[in-house]
């Protein structure tokens, strides 16, 4: 998942007890009182790319792309998997092989959802010529490269269609959780009529999806910087029937998420699942509005290079340590968050299976003074200290400046050394220097997962040469854990992952910080709002 | 006077070349890279990237692309938006609310403005003076989101006279509020501004020849003194209604309000060169010709200007 200036896009949805399928959800009486055919207004942004699953990778279109389509697993509210436009999902022994059975289903055109509809749009999203900023989802599949781009032709070779309801996927290596990646939009299937005669997906489609999910397009469908306005799709079967009578996605200039607020407290908006900086003080105590805070998927952290002075080697490891301890993560998430973050005991996040606090060597995340004071001493004893110590971040994410400076503030109380926020104005400017490597100080990073699993928190960052390894880290032991967790089933799966984040907590490749709770501010009528893992409301389950 | 406005006319043309060179120039010394924020953290192959700069001209030198603009410009071609969206029809779009947002602040601008400076003016030093100069310095002294927040929050939020926020589907009575806030902070400069001019031209000679003629004070203060004084008024006002238009972007955003300077901050914030390029040029050249329209008037209220 992108880690972007403030916003981060849904990937995935769903439930505790599979079970649990609310059945047939009968809108039709409204005896309880409850309406299922109010439509629900929710809070959204103008889409900043076509309505193309492999090209959308923000929230704006994030969020409709995710209740237009369904793909082949969907998430239940806890994060575990369920099939559903799969019939079934197999490995092979060495979980390199996947073979996909469909069910039935229709696009709302009409169209059968086919092995094609699946492969095609995977091969388009992968080849560079389409542009598709989503392609890095396809890296684990035989035929592209680091990134997912197509090598060798324009299809993908790890994907075979063998009749029109059956497909199989060939991975680069075993990956036993490899179908938790298949609920994410990237991986959504798109009909034959996308398609023009150039073999491109058409810009009408980009504008008016045609899709397989909970909800269709109305008539108005996407209305620029106004709305995005969606209703039940009848033919739809699958685990997240819609129980309201549509969603409307209204959009906030500038993610206004102030004004938004507003429009929630006045009755004008219903759903608003970020609540904007200004008003965390105050929301849960609002009796204007329903308040929502949980702690969430989003994992934020700070990254100093290896190759920065004073940094590498035992001497690096020592400051690294250092500065973990010299850090009061409990004040700042009281004081500047409002309780509204919780400080982070691990490199993961809590809301997912086999998550635990009980790591060895955690207690390198809590503050303490003394040992943080003996171990820069350390460090100095190696090489003495020179310089300044800086925390790059970007002014245009409500927030970053606050917390930068309270770090560097406790840490020259707590170390006595010069140490100060640099500033980058955008988001851009600083991922520019990050990804060039030319930046010369620590800056801030962050992750949110793509799929509910531990893995993507460790794979993707800290393994050797991987695509978002901002620090250049590099470790043999973490790196075959890490293989070896992908490989393995069960409890032992969660051993081997406690094992590489020890590594982890040892030589911190970044200093983990805080976890982002979820939170949001809901109209007083509205019922059944809960957070799925990826702190998105479960939209087919807002009622009035 | 007709020579006069088509000599005008054609020095909108350097002007409009000038002014998209030097934002092509700043936009270009803006450090960091539109793709990046396009991707966010994740890998973008060389490929990609190159696709995406080439659709958007991003790696051409800056002459290129400048060149490359004015060239589509001409036949109102200004590229798409990174979402697709031709960029005309952007404009499109968000203008109109800002146009009628910008004109509604200054109609209640220019009409309590210049009716109370004026009151103000004749009754120079008397207690309506000091209470409306007391006000006036208030007003200027509160940032505009002051009263934007304190507005919203009293009659959209606690009241609910007005709904809170406009939205996408606009209506002139919603943007009845937005207009007052935008309109706050200008209406005390032109109270200011007409009370002065007032006062000044009420000491003027050809009032005091009006006076000796025997006219009566309405008529001298309507045709002698008041249309005298609006000359200054009337070029703040003008150059105001750009300003206007520019600057409505915190109201834009309190209000949520889909405006031309909310669209203009997120395309600066992306790096959207052409966007950016594009609505600024069309402010540019909202302002030129409220300046030409502004200097038409001076020869309606002042008999000895002329054009030729």
């Amino acid at each position: 998942m992108r880690f972007s200036r403030r916003t981060r896009m849904a990937g995935i949805a769903l439930v505790a007890a599979s079970s649990l399928v609310l059945a047939a959800c009968g809108s039709d009486d409204d005896g309880g009182g409850s309406d299922g055919d109010a439509v629900i207004s929710v809070y959204g942004t103008n889409p900043q790319n076509p309505l193309i699953p492999t090209a959308t990778n923000e929230v704006g279109g994030g969020d409709p792309l995710n209740n237009l389509f369904a793909g082949l697993v969907s998430y239940n509210t806890d994060g575990s998997v369920e099939n559903e436009v799969a019939e079934s999902i197999e490995g092979n022994d060495d979980s390199t092989v996947w073979t996909i059975k469909l069910k039935d289903w229709k696009f709302t055109d009409g169209s059968d959802v086919t092995a094609e509809s699946f492969v095609n749009a995977w091969n388009y999203g992968a080849n560079p010529d389409n542009k598709q900023l989503n392609n890095y989802f396809f890296y684990p599949i035989e035929g592209t490269d680091d990134i997912g781009n197509t090598t060798g032709g324009d299809t993908v070779s790890g994907l075979k269609v063998i009749d029109e309801k059956t497909f199989e996927i060939t991975l680069k290596k075993s990956e036993s959780d490899f179908p938790l990646r298949l609920g994410y939009s990237a991986y959504f299937p798109v009909p034959e009529a996308a398609y023009g005669d150039d073999g491109k997906i058409t810009k009408e489609y980009g504008e008016r999806p045609i899709g397989n999910g909970a909800y269709m397009l109305t008539e108005s469908g996407w209305e620029r910087n106004k709305q995005i306005a969606m209703e039940p799709n009848p033919d739809y079967d699958g685990n997240h029937k819609a129980q309201n009578g549509g969603l409307v996605f209204k959009f906030y200039a500038g993610g206004g998420a102030d004004s938004a607020y507003t429009d929630v407290q006045s009755g004008n908006l219903d759903v608003l699942d970020q609540v904007p900086p200004s008003a965390l003080e105050t929301f849960e105590g609002d009796n204007q509005v329903q308040a929502f805070n949980e702690p969430g998927s989003n994992f934020a952290s700070f990254t100093i290079p290896e190759r920065l002075e004073h940094f590498s080697g035992e001497e690096g490891k020592l400051r690294r340590q250092a500065l973990s301890m010299a850090i009061n993560r409990d004040e700042v998430t009281d004081k500047i968050y409002n309780g509204t973050r919780t400080s982070a005991s691990d490199f993961t996040s809590p809301v997912l299976d086999g998550w635990t606090d009980e790591i060895e060597g955690n207690d390198v995340l809590e503050f303490n003074e003394e040992e943080a004071k003996k171990l820069w001493a350390e460090a100095d004893a190696i090489a003495p200290w020179t310089g300044e110590f800086q925390i790059a971040f970007n002014n245009d994410g409500a927030g970053n400046r606050e917390f930068v400076e309270a770090l560097t503030n406790q840490i020259t109380n707590v170390l006595g050394i010069e140490s100060s926020p640099k500033v980058y104005p955008t988001f851009d400017e600083l991922r520019k220097e990050v990804t060039d490597r030319s930046i010369q100080t620590a800056f801030r990073t962050g992750w949110q997962a793509d799929y509910p699993s531990m893995l993507n928190y460790l794979g993707p960052i800290y393994a050797t040469g991987a695509g978002s390894n901002d620090g250049d880290y590099s470790n043999k032991e973490f790196d075959s854990l890490v293989t070896e967790a992908s490989a393995t089933q069960g409890d032992e799966r969660y051993e081997l992952i406690t094992d590489a984040q020890e590594i982890l907590l040892e030589e911190l490749p970044a200093i983990p910080l805080w976890y982002a709770n979820a939170t949001a501010a809901v109209s007083t009528d509205l019922k059944g709002f809960e957070f799925n893992w990826q702190q998105k409301p479960e939209y087919y389950k807002l009622t009035k | 006077m007709w020579w006069y406005v088509g000599k005008r006319l054609l020095q909108t043309i350097p002007v409009f070349l000038g002014a998209t060179l030097i934002l092509f120039s700043l936009l270009k010394l803006r450090p960091g890279d539109p793709i990046l924020n396009l991707a966010g953290n994740k890998p973008v192959s060389q490929e990609v990237r190159d696709a995406l700069a080439a659709q958007y001209n991003l790696d051409d030198p800056l002459f290129v692309q400048w060149v490359l603009f004015v060239k589509n410009a001409i036949t109102f071609n200004f590229g798409e938006t990174f979402s697709g969206q031709p960029v005309f029809d952007l404009i499109k779009d968000t203008f109109p609310v800002t146009v009628v947002l910008a004109v509604m602040a200054l109609a209640i601008d220019a009409i309590l403005g210049i009716i109370l400076g004026t009151l103000a003016g004749l009754r120079r030093n008397g207690a309506f003076d000091t209470v409306v100069l007391v006000i006036s310095l208030i007003l200027i002294s509160v940032p505009i989101f002051v009263v934007g927040f304190v507005a919203q929050l009293t009659f959209g939020v606690k009241l609910q006279w007005v709904p809170a926020t406009v939205g996408g589907d606009w209506t002139l009575s919603e943007l009845v509020l937005p207009a007052i806030v935008l309109a706050v902070a200008n209406f005390a400069y032109t109270i200011r501004l007409t009370r002065t001019s007032v006062a000044e031209n009420l000491t003027a000679d050809h009032v005091r020849t009006a006076r000796a003629k025997g006219l009566s004070n309405r008529l001298v203060v309507r045709n002698h003194v008041l249309r005298n004084s609006l000359v200054p008024v009337v070029t703040y006002l003008g150059i105001n209604l750009g300003a206007l238009m520019a600057g409505a972007i915190i109201t834009e955003t309190i209000f949520n309000i889909p405006g031309v300077g909310n669209t203009a901050f997120l395309a600066i914030q992306r790096g959207e060169t052409s966007t950016v390029v594009a609505i600024v040029t069309f402010m540019v050249m909202v302002y030129v010709l409220m300046s030409l329209l502004v200097d038409l008037l001076y020869a309606v209220l002042d008999p000895r200007i002329r054009y030729v």
